[in-house]
């Protein structure tokens, strides 16, 4: 069973040491793969769906984030440890998430609850669990962090550090770590 | 004169987008109200040397207006980092400025964008700002292609009356707090999802590729 662990290089606070120290007790029996994004390590999506009409599956930009799609893709689950800024994720962890968008196909398709949204590209997907972190975090901000994938995206699991030490490993007790059939998000 | 700040948040290099339309838009509906009204190019300002000029004209500014298209339901990476900077540069200081932003999504459903405002909303916060309201527009694309059309002229109306609200707000410091604004285009859903995957397969073979090509899988998992 593999793990990959992407994070945020600039904001490498002692929250973030200690979740991260929570997620790997949790995973004894993965191979674990970790990466940490700083400033410059990889650039912002542009937007130019090269990745779906012109290389379909795979970034037209050249950097490191063709490996980190690769290795995310070939996991059994994938923890996205977030900086919660201004209630959604910090700009390291948003460069890295905005390139996910070569896993699915560029067309339009309506789901059960009425909106529209892109289809999978891949029989199956890591089962992706996001924690977001902060300190002095608003009740306003911790929800909208939530919000902003709960309701939209139904293969990833949300959850916010409280600061707590069993918090998160209690959290993960709960969760299937293995791979999804279905949807992209 | 009041002075607002219109931050265009395309990350698209070198082709037309529907936040560059919607700025030039709101620019030129707004400046005829006694509002002196500037753009800045967010991607052109954050790839240049020194951000310092953009972040200077922000900061005197009675009002900034921030377009951008929905990434993942959320600020796109550039703009994130570009107010992230902004937010550091100008420190913990409240400044007396009004926010607004206009967000963008290629769905139809116009209230996709709802988190989106509420980041910009928690942004201000931050820089001890106010959000006065926000505009999510649903089927961004449409506005680039057939903004004239008649199917387009309530949605195009709703955003016009959305620009003079801003306006007016600006020059009015009595306006109660405002609702965000969702408008949605009123055009079938089913021909929208047609002509959309119409287009990309269109794109896709002015690239060379055959209609297959579109599914290829080049992470399929590897164990």
């Amino acid at each position: 069973m593999k793990a990959y662990i992407l994070s945020d290089k600039d904001y490498m606070t002692d929250a973030y040491s200690r979740l991260l120290s929570q997620v790997k007790n949790h995973l004894l029996h993965f191979d674990i793969e970790e990466k940490q994004i700083g400033r410059g390590d990889i650039a912002f999506c542009k937007g130019c769906f090269g990745c779906w009409v012109k290389k379909p599956g795979e970034c037209v930009i050249s950097d490191d984030m063709a490996n980190i799609n690769r290795a995310m893709m070939n996991s059994d689950v994938v923890f996205f440890l977030s900086p919660i800024v201004f209630g959604q994720f910090s700009a390291n962890m948003k460069y890295a998430i905005d390139r996910w968008l070569p896993n699915m196909l560029p067309f339009f398709e309506l789901r059960k609850d009425g909106s529209t949204m892109h289809p999978r590209r891949y029989e199956s997907y890591p089962k992706q669990i996001m924690i977001g972190y902060g300190e002095h975090l608003s009740p306003e901000d911790a929800q909208l962090f939530t919000d902003i994938t709960q309701k939209h995206r139904s293969n990833v699991t949300m959850l916010i550090d409280d600061g707590t030490e069993d918090q998160i490993e209690n959290a993960l007790g709960h969760i299937a770590l293995k791979r999804i059939a279905g949807g992209a998000l | 004169m009041k002075k607002m700040i219109i931050l265009s948040a395309s990350p698209k290099k070198g082709e037309p987008s529907v936040s560059n339309l919607l700025s030039q838009t709101a620019k030129d509906h707004i400046s005829g109200k006694d509002i002196e009204v500037d753009i800045i190019d967010v991607r052109k300002s954050l790839t240049s040397k020194d951000c310092t000029p953009a972040f200077e004209a922000m900061k005197d500014a009675d009002a900034m207006l921030i377009v951008f298209p929905l990434y993942f339901f959320c600020m796109p990476g550039m703009l994130t980092r570009y107010l992230e900077d902004y937010a550091h540069y100008i420190g913990a200081q409240g400044l007396p400025q009004k926010i607004y932003t206009i967000v963008n999504c290629g769905f139809p459903e116009p209230d996709i964008n709802e988190e989106a405002i509420r980041v910009i909303q928690s942004f201000s916060r931050r820089i001890g700002a106010s959000f006065r309201f926000g505009v999510g527009f649903g089927s961004g694309g449409m506005i680039m292609g057939a903004k004239d059309a008649p199917f387009m002229k309530k949605a195009m109306q709703t955003l016009n009356d959305a620009f003079d609200l801003m306006a007016k707000d600006m020059n009015d410091m009595q306006l109660p707090p405002l609702k965000n604004v969702y408008i949605k285009v009123s055009f079938p859903r089913r021909l929208y999802y047609f002509g959309g995957n119409f287009g990309w397969r269109k794109l896709a073979k002015q690239n060379g590729l055959k209609k297959g090509d579109l599914y290829r899988k080049p992470y399929q998992a590897e164990s």
